[in-house]
């Protein structure tokens, strides 16, 4: 437990003392972490510990009952998603739905933020404007479309792909929208181990290139390998935090996964 | 490449579907074209029907811009309709019961805004919640709007409808004159069956001068807007809003833009109504229009706008078409007949083309954008037809 627990002043995110409960069940429960700029950091926890909710907390799109959540430095708690997402956090989904009547390429192209294109009066008040965004982002989509090896994908429509091929799309269209912190929710969860390697490397890629990640993952071996450190989520609030290795010597926490202890 | 500099080309692009589309225009055109020499159809009925294909072309385009680009259901398209109608009515008629004798562009206007004041009323509480709310509450809206144009008779006429509408170009230098300068023609294609063209024939032809303004005018724009990156979002909201959120657009507005963007169409759709028909009355806002609306836009192909161009036209001539009928000795009255080949043509597309007979085909992307890559790759067929033709049989 050496670098996840020391107090430092660069955490791309900051949620502190999160609360959130549905009738008379907390599901969010006093959570108090930090995710550090550079890092790949896991968030685990047996099922129903409350990992999708703080996700959707931290996100945006619920709101919570108490606490706070700082991107950048600035609070966002209380924020509509599109407001966070302007603050550089962009979060994916367990199960992507298919956009229906895009190829993948057109799907790409929903990712980068704060098109000039997306004004309807500039459509018309400027379409040159427009163009040259266009252009520019559709070179960025076909360029990360080849980074992550799959831009003989870019003309087949996106409801004809693959379950894994589809998280692949998803991960290579948030990174056209530049996130300072990307949350992933189970990124490899029904996705075959080929896909699997190649998500994980494409992940540590642009971890290398600077992106900061946070990931719910069920799949250990993938998290442990993957990330550092490792937050775990129990009954809503933090149980520990800490380098995979710590994680997985911890009582607690097997006792969490177990269902002894509490 | 252009369809005039090389129409054989142009044809040979043409998918299976587009291509027994064109032939059946095609072969309708000529049929209405001898109907016409013939003189079994008089000129200036059939103009007042281009005009109504208009009219509908423009209510399914306003419905197309909502719930076929962003998935909005609206169940109102009767209101806004109506609101087109009367405000224009209101304001320009000499039987109006309020201001009237304005100039028709002062109509055009003042429906306008208020189509839009009202799409903001009943949008601002229901784009925020989810989809199903705005369909419950653009059908109260419906009702509530017929029944205030039905009561309250110091504002509206009651049932007895406004009378004595202008035509649009009243007022205008040259063109509000125009149908009575003209001379009468007499053409006699056929020996023995003379067409004669006079006033009302000149004067229809404004008319459908207008709704091809018009449906010109927002085809264009629609066109320009589902190409664009504002188009790919509504698109996407479509699908799936949670990740347009995610990905930092403000749906709301978004929405809101799609949904207000729908109605000032229709709105316009009735304004054109009320001086195409010179009179209107609280069977306007009946939600049968609503109905045909959705039929035209779910034939077309729901989020293709010339889907909803093609599927306009067959509902005027089902709808006109069956008066025919009335010559021909039927077991039955024409009218139910009507509803009934509408029904059946709704089945028919639903079992064998479920996504409509001509849906958005081409990839969508902002023109300039492609051609700046000189294009090989981006296919030319559609999305859909792409798939070796799969559920297209």
């Amino acid at each position: 437990m050496s670098e996840g627990a020391l107090p430092t002043d660069d955490a791309v995110l900051r949620v502190d003392d999160l609360q959130k409960s549905f009738g008379g069940l907390a599901a969010t429960d006093h959570a108090t972490f930090a995710v550090e700029r550079g890092t790949i950091t896991g968030l685990i926890g047996p099922n129903g510990a409350g990992k999708s909710t703080l996700f959707n907390l931290i996100s945006g799109f619920y709101e919570p009952d108490g606490g706070t959540v700082e991107v950048n430095g600035t609070d966002v708690t209380g924020m509509e998603p599109y407001q966070v997402a302007d603050h550089g956090l962009i979060r994916t989904f367990q199960t992507p739905r298919k956009l229906e009547g895009m190829t993948v390429r057109e799907a790409m192209l929903v990712g980068p933020r704060k098109q000039p294109g997306e004004s309807f009066l500039r459509l018309f008040a400027s379409p040159g404007t427009v163009g040259e965004s266009e252009s520019a982002n559709l070179a960025d989509a076909e360029r990360i479309l080849e980074e992550f090896e799959i831009d003989h994908l870019a003309a087949q429509p996106a409801t004809d792909i693959s379950g894994g091929q589809m998280k692949l799309v998803e991960l290579a269209r948030a990174m056209l929208a530049e996130p300072e912190v990307l949350l992933l929710d189970e990124p490899v969860a029904g996705v075959n181990p080929t896909l699997a390697k190649k998500l994980k490397s494409q992940i540590r890629r642009l971890n290398e290139q600077g992106t900061t990640f946070l990931l719910i993952e069920h799949d250990m071996e993938f998290v442990m390998d993957l990330a550092d450190p490792i937050v775990v989520l129990d009954q809503g609030h933090v149980l520990t935090e800490g380098t995979p290795e710590g994680v997985r010597s911890d009582d607690r926490v097997i006792d969490a996964y177990l269902g002894g202890g509490t | 490449m252009s369809a005039l500099t090389d129409p054989k080309g142009a044809i040979a692009e043409l998918t299976r579907p587009e291509g027994w589309v064109l032939g059946v225009s095609v072969a309708f055109l000529l049929f209405l074209l001898a109907a016409l020499l013939t003189g079994a159809l008089g000129p200036t009925y059939f103009l007042f029907l281009v005009g109504l294909a208009g009219m509908y072309a423009l209510l399914s385009f306003g419905l197309n811009a909502q719930w076929g680009f962003t998935g909005l259901i609206n169940f109102s398209v009767a209101a806004f309709f109506g609101i087109g109608a009367y405000g224009s009515a209101l304001m320009t008629a000499s039987g109006s019961p309020i201001a009237g004798g304005f100039n028709p562009l002062v109509g055009l206007v003042v429906a306008l805004v208020v189509a839009l004041v009202l799409a903001l009323l009943i949008g601002i509480p229901t784009l925020r919640l989810r989809a199903d709310y705005l369909a419950i509450a653009s059908l109260g809206l419906a009702e509530v709007m017929r029944l205030i144009v039905l009561n309250e008779r110091w504002l509206t006429n009651g049932s007895a409808g406004v009378r004595g509408i202008p035509g649009f170009f009243s007022g205008w230098p040259v063109l509000s004159t125009f149908p009575e300068t003209m001379p009468g023609l007499r053409l006699e294609v056929i020996p023995g069956s003379p067409v004669i063209l006079e006033t009302a024939f000149w004067r229809a032809s404004l008319n459908v001068l207008l709704v091809l303004a018009f449906a010109g005018t927002v085809y264009y724009v629609l066109r320009r807007a589902h190409r664009s990156p504002w188009g790919r979002v509504l698109r996407t909201i479509r699908s799936d809003e949670d990740l347009a959120r995610a990905l930092g657009k403000n749906t709301y507005s978004f929405k809101m833009q799609s949904f207000v963007l729908g109605s000032l169409i229709m709105a316009l759709a009735g304004v054109f109504y009320t001086h195409l028909n010179l009179y209107v009355g609280p069977g306007d806002l009946d939600p049968i229009t609503t109905f045909y609306a959705w039929v035209a836009v779910i034939l077309g192909g729901s989020g293709s706008n010339r889907g909803a161009l093609f599927g306009g036209i067959v509902i005027v001539t089902i709808r006109e078409g069956t008066r025919f009928l009335n010559d021909v000795a039927l077991p039955i009255d024409p009218a139910p007949l009507r509803l009934l080949l509408i029904g059946v043509v709704i089945v028919a597309v639903m079992r064998y083309r479920p996504q409509g007979i001509l849906p958005p085909q081409r990839e969508l992307i902002w023109p300039s954008a492609v051609d700046g890559r000189g294009t090989p790759e981006t296919p030319d067929s559609g999305v859909r037809e792409q798939k070796g033709g799969g559920g297209d049989e």
